[in-house]
């Protein structure tokens, strides 16, 4: 970057009648490298925003598709490698960090919406993808299967999480199974419920939770420390409901607002269906799967 | 800063651009590749679990 040297003594008062011209010269290359250095700095902070926002993404789908195509071959059943388990039960114990063990699918998100979930919640982890905290319920358990994921960059598989309305599917894979998860009825939506939007055909066996479940709400915004949303009764550490009313329940936290730590926004959704795959139709898939609008 | 730069940079005009082309690539593939992803984790605007 150079500037065209003008030549002659500087105008404006910089420089006095008779003086040498050495001193405003470093002077002036004094202030041209700081403007140089300022805007070089802006250059670095606006490259730092592509980097969060597209290059993360890129190496984060990489990332996705290789956990996806890992958790189709373990899927795809080789007989004569992994024989089919005949009572075909899901099985998640031992899974490692890091191990993708089933997909979700927000079909209000559209058709192509689908993400492998990741076990474990670490910084590496939520690169490939949505992870599951560990030692929380599994899908179709009765607990809180929560889920974890970016917001911005990284994929963003929660990017608009905030759209999801109660009553939206969050439809889980896994081996053997389809658990359709819908989100609950939102705060300024309980009262009210059954007559207002829970006549809805879609919000069929969603209501809000009595017993211990009566805070739990389809949306809530939390602060990070608030590590409760994700316990088996969100918002009550050390809760548990009796047998007979334990709910089964899925829970997405994300940060809150977008491009921001200071808060945690938090989706809970409910288990109303589950259907088991016909080992005789492998591609079928779920009704649920088709409400896109 | 950046003329300082130039003006140390051999040869003539065309191999001094194609220098200075390489040098500003090798800079930005640094950033994205060292610096950002290091410097990423410390920042506070992409934690997404709750403690």
């Amino acid at each position: 970057m150079t500037t065209p040297d003008p030549g002659g003594p500087t105008p404006s008062g910089l420089v006095g009648p008779g003086e040498r011209p050495e001193r405003p010269d470093t002077l002036r290359s004094v202030i041209r490298t700081i403007g140089e250095v300022l805007m070089t700095a802006g250059l670095v902070v606006l490259l730092f925003v592509v980097y969060e926002v597209y290059v993360t993404d890129l190496v984060s789908a990489g990332k996705q598709r290789e956990a996806t195509t890992a958790l189709d071959d373990r899927w795809k059943s080789d007989p004569a490698a992994a024989p089919e388990d005949p009572e075909r039960v899901e099985r998640f114990q031992g899974l490692a960090e890091g191990s993708g063990f089933a997909k979700m699918y927000v079909p209000a998100f559209g058709t192509d919406y689908s993400f492998t979930i990741i076990e474990g919640t670490t910084e590496k982890t939520l690169e490939i993808g949505p992870g599951h905290y560990t030692g929380t319920a599994y899908p179709g358990e009765p607990g809180n299967f929560a889920v974890a994921g970016h917001r911005v960059g990284k994929g963003a598989p929660f990017n608009d999480v905030d759209l999801l309305n109660s009553c939206d599917a969050i439809v889980v894979e896994t081996h053997y199974s389809w658990f359709v998860y819908r989100v609950l009825p939102k705060s300024e939506e309980v009262a009210g419920w059954a007559a207002g939007k829970g006549a809805d055909p879609r919000c069929r066996g969603v209501s809000p939770l009595g017993g211990p479940y009566a805070q739990v709400v389809g949306q809530e915004i939390v602060a990070p420390s608030q590590g409760a949303v994700i316990a088996p009764v969100p918002g009550q550490l050390g809760a548990e409901a009796s047998v007979g009313e334990q709910a089964t329940l899925m829970t997405l936290t994300t940060c809150h607002p977008r491009f921001s730590d200071r808060e945690r926004l938090i989706v809970h959704a409910v288990m109303v269906q589950q259907w088991a795959k016909d080992p005789a139709k492998p591609g079928e898939t779920p009704p649920e799967l088709k409400e896109t609008s | 800063m950046y003329g300082w730069i130039w003006r140390h940079l051999p040869g003539p005009t065309a191999v001094r651009v194609v220098t200075a082309v390489v040098l500003v690539l090798g800079v930005v593939a640094l950033l994205m590749f060292v610096v950002f992803p290091w410097v990423e984790p410390k920042l506070p605007f992409n934690q997404v679990t709750t403690q």
